[in-house]
């Protein structure tokens, strides 16, 4: 039983990894982060195997073991800052017409995302960029769908406020 | 609708939350509703510049293992997507499965006799003399940086020939680490094709090895050297 649990584990684990860890490295602003946070919330996932028979979601476990480690991370992590330049924002596209003021728009918005606090960025990483619905997301969240939204829209209001501060 | 309303309205909307009303295409049509639109618009095009792209996810295949015979006893191989990362003395896969899980290594261990076909072939090869060199890629991301220059320096050691700890440790600009280097040797990944067993102690000793000492002298009389050294 633990067995075969733990080879579906595998199988799971196989196939979402790269998900995961780009859900990680938006939600952490670093892809070496993303990676060891992932191996942990995969290492808890093997022990935790014989649970998942009882989930009906193998996605939505994942992702809810991923984001508890990543809270975790984020909350012990003493770096003042996320090494958000990994994320390339040397790279941000610059065309000729405002292309300067674009790329000075995306830091200001990478900086925004990193103040926000932890399950609203998780929340907000979700919605956007993991393709998740609000049941999805208040699950890894462990709270209801309608948190979850709240959270997403707050840190959307926020990146708006954010915005509009910048001198023109 | 009142401000925060439309506003939640404007951004389920934008991300496609659901149905847009009536009244929110009319407060679109406003100044202050333009206005808002125009902002989330640009708040959501940078959040997209900035997180959309993340760098790929280096793929975690398996790691495969299988074991064979020799005159040396029973092997062990494993190897990962990028190449050798165990060769061992009677190890097994429980060993390397307890190790991946100390290291944090979240990878499935399968055996396959295929996926360690080659590497097996070059040490029959090599254990009925046949072979003096391994083409083989070890992938050494496990060992540390110490531990990859001694490796590094033992690999350059041609069949035949021996070195000391201490010339490795002159070799790789450390003279004083011959203890280190001796430690970082006992602890080869992939002793045979990196020859570790080709590096003695100094003023004639053997020194000390991960399958043995006696397998040591196996080794470097299979490569003709025994017969020449005095122990």
């Amino acid at each position: 039983m633990v067995k075969g649990a733990e080879m579906d584990f595998s199988a799971l684990a196989e196939r979402h990894r790269p998900e995961i860890v780009a859900y990680l490295t938006r939600l952490l602003g670093s892809a070496e982060d993303a990676e060891d946070v992932c191996q942990d919330a995969l290492l808890r996932g093997f022990r935790a195997a014989e649970r998942l028979s009882a989930e009906s979601n193998g996605r939505a476990w994942l992702y809810k073991i991923a984001t508890n480690s990543a809270l975790t991370f984020l909350r012990r992590r003493t770096r003042a800052r996320a090494r958000w330049s990994m994320l390339g924002l040397d790279d941000v596209p610059a065309p000729a017409a405002g292309g300067t003021e674009r790329a000075a728009e995306v830091e200001i918005v990478v900086r925004a995302v990193e103040r926000l606090p932890p399950r609203q960025r998780a929340a907000l990483v979700q919605r956007r960029f993991q393709e998740m619905g609000y049941e999805e997301i208040g699950a890894a969240l462990g709270c209801t769908p309608e948190t979850a939204r709240a959270h997403v829209y707050q840190a959307i209001k926020k990146l708006r406020t954010e915005l509009e501060r910048k001198p023109r | 609708m009142i401000g925060k309303k439309k506003e939640e309205e404007l951004i389920g909307a934008l991300l496609g939350d659901g149905e847009r009303s009536a009244e929110l295409d009319a407060w679109l049509e406003t100044p202050a509703g333009r206005q808002a639109h125009a902002a989330y618009g640009r708040a959501l095009a940078a959040l997209d510049l900035a997180l959309g792209d993340v760098p790929a996810a280096e793929p975690r295949g398996a790691v495969y293992y299988t074991t064979m015979q020799s005159p040396v006893g029973p092997l062990f191989l494993a190897a990962t997507e990028r190449g050798l990362v165990r060769v061992a003395f009677g190890g097994s896969a429980d060993a390397l499965r307890a190790e991946l899980a100390r290291r944090r290594v979240a990878r499935p261990l399968v055996r396959s006799d295929d996926a360690l076909a080659e590497p097996a072939r070059q040490l029959e090869e090599y254990f009925a003399g046949r072979r003096r060199v391994f083409d083989l890629e070890p992938d050494l991301r496990f060992a540390t940086p110490f531990q990859r220059l001694v490796l590094g320096a033992a690999s350059s050691i041609p069949a035949g020939a021996v070195s000391t700890y201490g010339d490795i440790a002159r070799s790789i600009g450390q003279p004083g680490a011959s203890r280190a280097v001796g430690q970082a040797l006992g602890h080869n990944p992939v002793p045979i094709v990196i020859p570790c067993h080709r590096v003695l102690a100094g003023g004639g000793g053997m020194g000390g090895y991960t399958g043995g000492l006696e397998i040591k002298k196996r080794l470097l009389a299979i490569e003709g050297v025994v017969g020449n050294l005095s122990f």
